[in-house]
């Protein structure tokens, strides 16, 4: 099965097949060829290959149907942030709520912790959104009407929880993201950021396995989306915990993710590290989406080093091969000459002036692409 | 054909370019064409339709007398009511229910004695809407008992208490339905939007016959009066539910009930409460009007002294009502208010759980000390009658302003002038009309503001008219209807125009409006028949009073909510304040204009049709005979032929979009 997963990811991907068994049981989820098709006969999509092949266009000519999600696969590791990046009307929504199938996959295979997802019936499915999977929204879906506790308590309510300790329980969420002391507010009564934190709150409550994130700081001030991405970022180092984020923002994904699948029109276009996405874009579209990016501080020095030459592999500051291109030019300048790249004392490469500035200057794309593709 | 003189080629001069385009446009348009097509199918249809049945009115050949089968239908009714199982295993189980409740409740009332239910009612009123209508409602029920109509009061407030919780619970369980299924929203749409234009008149007669006269009949009649708006907002509330939070909702594992529950209802919350407020409303309207078929209370006093002509008492059982009225209106309005602002206001301590128990507690209290003084109902010593004092001053008016003013002339030389000129050119103008020109204007008006369906609705419903043979009384009631129509579109319209310009003026008349708005149709009949004596004229007079308020608010409305980018824009070229409405406010507020045509024909019907009452004559009268003299057939055919000119009237000016406009 892993050894369909070739799309457009390449690299760690395509090495599953040896060790499909094992990368299945870390995968929280598991996507293969998930479909979702709205419009008439839909379900006829995806069998019909004359059919699957259509561009968006062709295929809304040809049977009014549009493919939101088209042919796609992915893995989703224990404890990782799963960024999916695309523009408005990409499918990555679509996407996101066919994980919990708050909108029906039309066709492929869907598993959760090597549970078949879409042969859930509506109790198993009940309590996978109740337990197992929680989502925070890009309008917060919050209920106008309660306070702040109760709409962080809800999930709790809606399994049954007593009252005492729904409310126990979400008051530590409340504290936990910051909203401690507006506990009896209103939603209403709250400015964006804070909403979006009942909403996070909230979803954290029920204690789920993953988190799902629909674009959920989009609707944000600038300010206050960075602070909301910091609290993720740090609930995630606290707590460790699965999540898939969407988003619109390839700053946001780039800041977020362990890995990013970029999808347009309903296809994973490319899947990968931030580094992978940044340092070797699998096609012109995904080049252009990164043209802006500033690759220094995406890129680290395993990229720009070269192989030492004789007597360099002792000298000059050692850096760790994770370092950040930007980080290594303030080394470089400071002493002057070259650095090493060093891993558990054995020496990795060199990365110098020339090295680094190739890395910024964007030469080194054309090489280390077909290099990665050869490899 | 009349009808086409309405093309816009005809009016304002101009080139002849300009008047190509204007054409060009209006074909584009659609309106010529479907004249057009209309001309086409009247030039075959007219020379064979007069030359096989040549009369002005409609044809006799064409009628289908129904007095006949409706006489036996009833008296079948009146022999088998107490054998048929029908009637004694469910209609007299539901008769016997409505009976024992309202009399529970009534006894309740009394129990309490008049200290009891002052004391409820205010401390209610304070704990749900705050202090000033907490006052408000003491003094309408020491109002009440002054002038001596505590009892009948207390009448109506039984037969409110029973049909507002019925309407309620049978509009919220078809609003549920409604707002759950696609089927059954589609089903009960059009069926609630119509009950909604049709005068309350027209619900007497078929409960009379089922029921006989009495409280069940009244009662029964209220709820299916009532109940609609409930509906049609429960449902409406249930599919405006914010889609992104029922997403949350089902996203954290809710059970379809869960969602109900906890998601669905809530968010309808103020949809519900306006749902509630415009059924208490209408409940009352219909129950005073309901007096005529059995209901006890108040509108059972207005109408007694209306049948005499007994202005002073009249008055003084209409004025309980009114602020019953507006008691019970600003009371529920404020409760939503309060709803929808997430937080109720008013100090803690009326927002505690202690609060309900210190009501029953005080109301206690008051119940003990009515009974300790002995006085369980309103003290006669304290009872003031204003009927004399306002019948010598009505004599008085009768003397000095009904006529022989100079220049002015006088109220009644008004009204009798306003009959001799205006209503009496148009009935017989209408009546003279031949019958097929009717149906072909109503169809063109019809086809030409709307679509081909509403058009084919109100042609069908003209003709049905026809059918019953109650072509003539039904075009006196169009002519009254018409004339009023015409004075409140002129005056309405003038006054939204000036409102929506100044922002004083909408101070003055805002609560004016609210208080217009909330009396029942009924109450609206006293000062005009104090003013202008009986006749048609003062009927068409109170439709004019009656339909006022809802044209001036929605012409001010639609005027106000014009694009202020539009208005800026204007203003920047130089346009003068006159063009600025003439070429920028009025045509954008074009759909709300038609919206205030609607309304206002509609509300207008509904009062020319209970001017029946007070000498209006034609429709109205049939059905005020037939109840009075138990000819149960007259009655219906005139009750029909009143929903007949309803739906025609409604079809005739609905803007096209009205539907696609309150489909969210």
């Amino acid at each position: 099965m892993a050894s369909t997963v070739v799309d457009a990811s390449g690299t760690e991907k395509s090495t599953a097949t040896t060790t499909g068994s094992q990368a299945e049981q870390d995968a929280v989820f598991a996507v293969r060829h998930l479909w979702k098709v709205f419009g008439p006969k839909a379900e006829k999509v995806p069998e019909d290959a004359s059919l699957a092949e259509l561009s968006a266009q062709e295929l809304r000519e040809k049977t009014g149907c549009t493919a939101a999600v088209r042919d796609v696969s992915f893995d989703v590791k224990k404890g990782e942030v799963f960024v999916v990046m695309g523009l408005s009307g990409s499918g990555k929504s679509t996407l996101v709520r066919c994980l919990t199938r708050l909108i029906e996959p039309t066709s492929g295979d869907l598993e959760m912790d090597g549970e078949d997802v879409r042969g859930m019936d509506r109790s198993g499915l009940r309590e996978l959104r109740r337990h197992r999977a929680a989502m925070v929204f890009q309008h917060f879906g919050l209920l106008p009407h309660r306070s702040v506790l109760d709409n962080v308590a809800y999930g709790l309510e809606i399994q049954g929880v007593g009252k005492a300790e729904r409310r126990a329980r979400a008051m530590e969420t409340v504290e936990k993201v910051g909203l401690g002391g507006l506990e009896h507010r209103r939603p209403g009564q709250l400015s964006g950021g804070q909403q979006q934190r009942v909403g996070l709150a909230r979803a954290l409550t029920v204690d789920p396995e993953i988190l799902l994130f629909d674009e959920p700081f989009s609707a944000l001030d600038p300010l206050i989306r960075r602070d909301m991405q910091e609290e993720v970022i740090r609930l995630h180092k606290e707590e460790g915990r699965t999540m898939v984020f969407i988003t619109h923002d390839l700053a946001e994904a780039l800041l977020l993710g362990d890995r990013i699948a970029l999808m347009r029109d309903g296809k994973i276009v490319q899947l990968g590290t931030p580094e992978e996405i940044v340092g070797s874009p699998a096609d012109e579209y995904v080049r252009d989406f990164v043209r802006d990016v500033p690759r220094e501080q995406v890129l680290t020095v395993r990229r720009a080093m070269r192989p030492a030459e004789s007597g360099e592999a002792d000298e000059g500051a050692a850096l760790a091969p994770d370092t950040l291109i930007s980080d290594a030019i303030e080394a470089v300048a400071r002493s002057g000459g070259a650095a090493r790249v060093v891993e558990d004392g054995r020496c990795l490469g060199i990365v110098d002036h020339a090295c680094l500035l190739n890395v910024v200057a964007r030469l080194d794309e054309a090489a280390p692409d077909h290099g990665k593709a050869a490899a | 054909m009349s009808a086409a003189t309405t093309s816009p080629a005809t009016t304002a001069p101009g080139t002849a370019s300009a008047r190509t385009a204007r054409v060009t446009a209006s074909l584009r348009h659609g309106a010529l064409g479907k004249l057009l097509i209309l001309a086409v199918a009247a030039a075959v249809l007219v020379p064979l339709a007069s030359a096989k049945w040549a009369s002005g009115t409609w044809p006799h050949a064409l009628t289908v007398d129904l007095s006949g089968p409706f006489g036996d239908a009833s008296t079948w009714i009146v022999d088998n009511r107490d054998t048929h199982w029908f009637f004694v295993y469910f209609l007299g189980h539901l008769s016997n229910g409505v009976v024992v409740s309202v009399r529970a409740v009534y006894l309740c009332l009394l129990a309490l004695g008049w200290t009891g239910v002052t004391a409820l009612v205010t401390l209610v009123a304070w704990r749900v809407a705050g202090l000033r209508i907490a006052a408000t409602a003491l003094i309408s029920l020491l109002v009440s008992g002054v002038l001596g109509m505590w009892v009948p009061t207390m009448q109506t407030i039984a037969l409110m208490v029973v049909s507002v919780l019925v309407s309620i619970a049978v509009g919220a369980l078809l609003g549920l339905a409604g707002g759950l299924s696609d089927r059954m929203f589609r089903l009960l749409r059009p069926v609630l939007d119509t009950m909604q234009v049709l005068p309350a008149f027209a619900y007497l007669l078929p409960f009379v016959m089922v029921f006989g006269i009495g409280v069940p009949a009244a009662l029964l009649a209220t709820v299916i009066y009532a109940a609609p708006p409930m509906a049609r907002l429960t449902a409406l509330g249930l599919r405006g539910a914010d889609a992104g939070v029922l997403e949350a909702v089902s996203s954290l594992g809710a059970t379809g009930r869960q969602r109900l529950l906890t998601a669905r209802l809530p968010l309808a919350r103020k949809e519900l409460l306006l749902g509630i407020n415009q059924t208490i409303m209408m409940a009352l309207s219909m129950v005073v009007i309901a007096s005529m078929i059995g209901a006890a209370g108040l509108g059972d006093r207005v109408y007694q002294a209306l049948a005499s002509v007994d202005v002073g008492a009249a008055l003084a059982a209409s004025i309980p009502i009114v602020l019953l009225a507006v008691v019970m209106d600003r009371t529920t309005a404020k409760a939503g208010e309060r709803l929808g602002a997430d937080k109720s206001a008013g100090p803690s301590w009326l927002r505690g759980r202690l609060v309900w128990p210190a009501v029953a507690v005080v109301t206690a209290l008051a119940v003990v000390a009515g009974r300790l003084t002995g006085s369980l109902v309103w003290p006669t010593a304290s009872v003031i009658d204003i009927a004399p004092p306002v019948n010598h001053f009505k004599e008085w008016m009768v003397d000095h302003i009904y006529s022989g003013i100079p220049v002015l002339g006088g109220t009644a030389d008004w009204a009798a002038g306003f009959t001799s000129w205006v209503l009496n050119p148009l009935r017989d103008g209408l009546t003279a009309l031949p019958w097929w020109g009717a149906l072909l204007i109503v169809a063109a008006l019809a086809w030409v503001i709307g679509t081909w369906r509403t058009a084919l609705t109100a042609t069908v419903a003209l003709a049905v008219i026809g059918v019953l043979g109650v072509w003539v009384p039904s075009m006196n009631t169009l002519s009254q209807v018409l004339a009023a129509l015409v004075v409140t579109l002129v005056v309405g319209i003038g006054v939204g125009v000036l409102a929506a310009g100044s922002a004083r003026m909408e101070k003055i008349l805002r609560p004016v409006l609210d208080v217009c708005q909330t009396m029942p149709q009924f109450v609206y009949l006293i000062p005009v028949v104090a003013l202008f004596g009986v006749g048609r004229a003062p009927a068409a007079a109170a439709a004019v009073v009656y339909a006022l308020p809802a044209v001036i608010r929605i012409t001010t409305q639609g005027l106000r909510q014009v694009s202020p980018a539009a208005m800026e824009s204007a203003q920047s070229l130089g346009a003068t304040r006159w063009q600025q409405l003439r070429q920028v406010q009025l045509p954008l507020a074009r759909p709300a204009l038609l919206l205030a045509v609607n309304q206002g024909v509609v509300l207008v019907l509904a009062v020319v049709i209970i001017g029946g009452l007070v000498g209006g004559g034609a429709l109205g009268y049939d059905v005020v005979a037939g109840l009075s003299t138990g000819d149960l057939g007259l009655g219906m055919i005139a009750g029909i032929a009143i929903v007949c000119l309803g739906l025609m009237l409604d079809r005739v000016t609905q803007p096209t979009d009205r539907r696609a406009g309150k489909g969210a």
